[in-house]
C-alpha cells in the first residue's frame, strides 16, 4: 500500500529552482532514506511533503490526503521532526507535550506525556523551559512531540543530530520496532552509518534532482557501502580512489 | 552590519518595496510641507517643532534598547539566522565593539531611512512654500540630535537594567520625574528635557539667538556622547544559563479558560503562558499605558493648560485609544518564534485570530479605564457611553485591520511600503473623520452624532469583512 506519492515536485525560491521535478513514492512499512549534499533540497522536500510549504508545481498525496489542498489534515495523521530543533521557548517539556496532545485531541494524555518523558530520560527536567534546555534535550522534546500520537508515518529530518551515542542507539531501536509494528519512516540524514542499518529504500538528491532511487540492497555494488553509493551518485569519489 | 540590516528587511518585503519606504516618507513630508500654511491656522510652528522633536526623541528611545539583547536575542529569537551581533562568540572581538557597531548601524540606518527622506521632502516643498534651505538644514541637525539623544538614553537605560535592576528603577524614575515636571506641572521647560529643541527654537525660522542655540547644541551633543560612552563602558551580555524550574502552568490555564473550547482554548492558554514567562506583559503594559498617559496629558493640557477651544473631548480620546492600542498586537507577534506550529495541525489564520482575542483581552479593560477617567476629569460623563462605543469599535477595527495586513509579522510588514500605505490610509481616514466629528459634538450634536454613527457602522462592517478575509489571505502562508 502506497502511503506517499509525490509527482513532479518543483519548488522555486525567487527564480532559483530548489527542487526540479522530484518524483518519489513510499510504501507502507518502508524505512525510506532521503540523502543529498548540503543544500540539495532535502529539507525543502520534507516541508512540502508534510504540508509546511507549498510547491511551485507538482502533486503530493500522503496517506490518501492531497497535501496541497489539505495541509492541516495531513498534519493530523503524520509526525514531523524538523531539521532545527525549535520547541516553544517558554513552555516546559511537559507543557509542550501537553500542548501538542491537546491540539491533537489525544486521550490519556497524562500517561502518554509521562511515557515519553521517561523514554527520553527527561523526567527530572520536566520543569525546565525549552529555551533553557541543551540542544540534545530540545531534540528529544521534538522527537517525543512527533511520536506522542503514534502516527502511521514519520518524517524525520536529521533525527540523530544532537543526540548522544546512547540516545542515538535508543532512537534507532525504537524506529526499528516502529517499522516492525507497521509504521513507515521517511528520513533525511547525513549519518550514513546509521542510515545504512535502518533504511531499506532510498533516493539521493543532488542540485534539486533525484539522481538515484531504489532498494538499497539492489543499488549497492559489490563491496560498496552507502557512503560510496552516495558519493558515486553525486559525482564525487573518495580521494584515495581518484 | 548595515548590509545585514538591509538584507534582513529586503528578505521580508522585497528589495523594490523596501526601497520605496523612504520614497513614502519623502512624499508624506512633501505633502506636509505643501499644506503647512493650512495647518498653521490651528497649530503654531512652535507646537509643530515640539511635536517633531518629541516624536524623534521617542523614536530614538524605542530603537535604542540594545542593552537588553541577551542570550535569547543572540541565540533564539532569530532561529536559524545568525547575526553579526553574535560574532564575539566565535571571533576575537568584544561585545563592546559589536554593540557600538549596532548603535552606529541603527543610527545611520534610521537616519537614511527616515530623517533624510523627510528632510528632502521639505527641501522639495521649499520652492513652492518659500522655506529657506538654511532653516531646513538646521531643522535636520536639530532633529538628528533629538533622535540620537533618545537612542543614547535608551541604550544607557537598557545597559543599567542588565547591570542592576534597582539602579535602573532609580534611573527611569528620575527621568519620569523630569517628564512629569515638564509635562504635568509645567515646571521644567521642554528645552531642558530635550535640549536639541532649545537649539531648534533659537535658530531660523524662529527668532535667532546664536549663542543660546550653540549652548543648547553643545549640551545636546555632550549629553548624547556621555550617555553613549557610559553605555559602552558598562555594556554586559547576559549569557548566564538559568536553571530555574517552573511549575507547569499550561494545564492550569487550560482548565481555567472555560469560555473557549477545542483548539482555540489550547492556543490561547499557551499564549498566556508565553506572556507571563517571557515578561512581555510588563513591556506591553508600558508600551500601551505610557502612550495612553501621554495622550491623557495632551488632552488635559490642551483643554486646561493651553485653554485652546479645539474640543479634545472624551469621544476624541476614545477614538485615539483604539489607534494607540495597535502597538500591543505587534508585541504579541514578537514573543517567540512560531516555527513549531508548522509541525502540528494549526494554521497561520487560526493563530492570528487567537492573538486578536488576546489583544482585546489585554487592552479593552485598560482602554475603558482611561476613557472613563478622562470623561470624569473633563466633566463629560454625558459623553461616556458614546466614548465607550467609539473605543470598542476603533480598537476592534484597528487590531483586525493590522492583523489582516500584517499577519504574524507586524513589524516586518510595516516596512513594506505597499502594506504601510494601506495601513496609513485605513487608519488615518477613520481617525480624521472621528476627530473632526468629535470636535463638532458640542456645537452640532445631532450632525456629529449621526456622522460618528455612520463612521462606526462603516468600521464595524469593514472589521467583519477583514476578519473573514484573514483566512483567505494567510491560509497559504508558512509559519517561518
Amino acid at each position: 500500500m502506497r502511503v506517499l506519492d509525490a509527482k513532479d515536485i518543483v519548488k522555486e525560491f525567487g527564480g532559483v529552482k530548489a527542487l526540479d521535478r522530484v518524483t518519489i513514492s513510499v510504501e507502507k512499512g518502508d524505512f525510506y532514506g532521503f540523502f543529498g549534499p548540503n543544500g540539495a533540497g532535502k529539507s525543502t522536500l520534507i516541508r512540502i511533503l508534510t504540508g509546511q510549504l507549498e510547491p511551485t508545481s507538482g502533486y503530493v498525496n500522503v496517506l490518501g490526503v492531497d497535501v496541497i489542498k489539505e495541509p492541516l489534515k495531513v498534519k493530523e495523521l503524520i509526525g514531523i521532526v524538523p531539521e532545527v530543533e525549535s520547541p516553544p521557548s517558554y513552555l516546559t517539556g511537559y507543557e509542550y507535550l501537553y500542548f501538542v496532545g491537546k491540539v491533537r485531541k489525544l486521550d490519556n494524555l497524562e500517561d502518554k506525556i509521562e511515557k515519553w518523558l521517561s523514554f527520553f530520560d527527561l523526567d527530572a527536567k520536566k520543569g525546565t523551559i525549552c529555551k533553557d534546555m541543551s540542544k540534545g534535550m530540545r531534540q528529544k522534546i521534538m522527537l517525543a512531540s512527533a511520536f506522542i500520537h503514534e502516527p502511521a508515518l514519520l518524517f524525520l529530518d536529521e533525527p540523530f543530530i544532537n543526540l548522544d551515542p546512547i540516545y542515538q542507539r535508543i532512537l534507532r531501536d525504537y524506529l526499528e520496532e516502529y517499522i516492525a509494528k507497521g509504521g513507515t519512516v521517511f528520513m533525511a540524514s547525513h549519518i550514513l552509518e546509521i542510515a545504512e542499518k535502518l533504511c531499506d529504500r532510498l533516493s539521493i538528491v543532488h542540485l534539486g534532482k533525484v539522481v538515484a532511487e531504489g532498494r538499497i540492497d539492489e543499488m549497492l555494488r559489490s563491496g560498496e557501502n552507502l557512503e560510496r553509493l552516495f558519493l558515486r551518485s553525486v559525482g564525487v569519489m573518495p580521494s584515495k580512489e581518484v | 552590519m548595515l548590509k545585514e540590516e538591509y538584507r534582513t528587511h529586503t528578505s521580508y518585503s522585497g528589495k523594490s518595496r523596501f526601497m520605496t519606504f523612504p520614497l513614502f516618507v519623502f512624499i508624506l513630508s512633501l505633502g506636509s510641507g505643501l499644506t503647512i500654511n493650512k495647518m498653521l491656522e490651528t497649530v503654531s510652528l512652535e507646537q509643530f517643532a515640539l511635536f517633531a522633536h518629541t516624536s524623534a526623541f521617542m523614536y530614538g528611545v524605542s530603537v535604542g534598547a540594545f542593552g537588553l539583547m541577551g542570550r535569547e536575542y543572540l541565540e533564539r529569537r532569530y532561529g536559524r539566522s545568525n547575526y553579526l551581533v553574535a560574532m564575539p562568540y566565535l571571533l576575537p572581538l568584544s561585545f563592546k565593539t559589536t554593540f557600538l557597531g549596532i548603535y552606529l548601524r541603527d543610527a545611520l540606518f534610521y537616519v537614511v531611512l527616515l530623517l533624510v527622506p523627510a528632510t528632502l521632502g521639505l527641501v522639495a516643498a521649499a520652492p513652492f512654500m518659500g522655506f529657506a534651505l538654511m532653516s531646513i538644514g538646521l531643522f535636520f541637525a536639530a532633529i538628528l540630535i533629538s533622535f540620537m539623544f533618545g537612542m543614547s538614553l535608551s541604550f544607557l537605560a537598557s545597559v543599567i537594567y542588565i547591570r542592576n535592576v534597582p539602579a535602573f528603577v532609580v534611573f527611569t524614575a528620575a527621568i519620569a520625574v523630569v517628564f512629569v515636571l515638564f509635562g504635568v506641572l509645567g515646571v521644567v521647560d521642554p528645552e531642558l528635557v530635550i535640549p536639541s529643541l532649545g537649539f531648534q527654537m533659537n535658530v531660523r525660522p524662529f527668532p535667532v539667538h546664536a549663542i543660546v542655540a550653540l549652548e543648547f547644541m553643545a549640551v545636546s551633543a555632550l549629553a548624547t556622547f556621555v550617555m553613549t560612552a557610559l553605555a559602552y563602558a558598562l555594556i554586559k551580555i547576559r549569557i548566564d544559563i538559568v536553571s530555574q524550574m517552573y511549575t507547569n502552568l499550561l494545564p492550569k490555564y487550560h482548565e481555567k479558560i472555560q469560555w473557549l473550547s477545542g483548539l482555540n482554548r489550547t492556543l490561547i492558554s499557551k499564549e498566556f503562558v508565553d506572556l507571563r514567562r517571557s515578561g512581555t506583559i510588563a513591556k506591553m503594559f508600558f508600551s500601551f499605558v505610557l502612550p495612553m498617559l501621554f495622550l491623557s496629558f495632551t488632552v488635559w493640557f490642551v483643554n486646561y493648560g493651553l485653554a485652546m477651544p479645539v474640543g479634545f473631548n472624551a469621544v476624541f480620546y476614545a477614538a485615539m485609544t483604539g489607534f494607540v492600542g495597535v502597538l500591543m498586537y505587534s508585541w504579541l507577534n514578537n514573543i517567540d518564534l512560531s516555527e513549531y506550529y508548522s509541525l502540528i495541525p494549526v494554521s497561520v489564520p487560526q493563530l492570528v485570530k487567537i492573538r486578536i482575542i488576546v489583544f482585546l483581552f489585554l487592552t479593552l479593560g485598560i482602554s475603558a479605564f482611561f476613557v472613563v477617567a478622562i470623561s470624569v476629569l473633563n466633566g463629560e460623563t454625558e459623553l461616556l457611553w458614546l466614548a465607550l462605543v467609539v473605543m470598542l469599535v476603533t480598537s476592534l477595527y484597528m487590531v483586525v485591520m493590522t492583523a489582516y495586513l500584517t499577519g504574524l509579522k507586524t513589524n516586518t510588514f510595516l516596512f513594506d511600503t505597499s502594506v504601510l500605505a494601506k495601513f496609513s490610509v485605513l487608519s488615518f481616514l477613520p481617525d480624521l473623520c472621528l476627530t473632526i466629528l468629535s470636535f463638532s459634538l458640542l456645537s452640532n450634536w445631532v450632525v456629529a452624532f449621526l456622522g460618528i454613527s455612520l463612521v462606526l457602522c462603516s468600521l464595524a462592517v469593514t472589521t467583519v469583512i477583514l476578519y473573514r478575509g484573514i483566512d483567505k489571505k494567510w491560509s497559504r502562508t508558512p509559519f517561518y
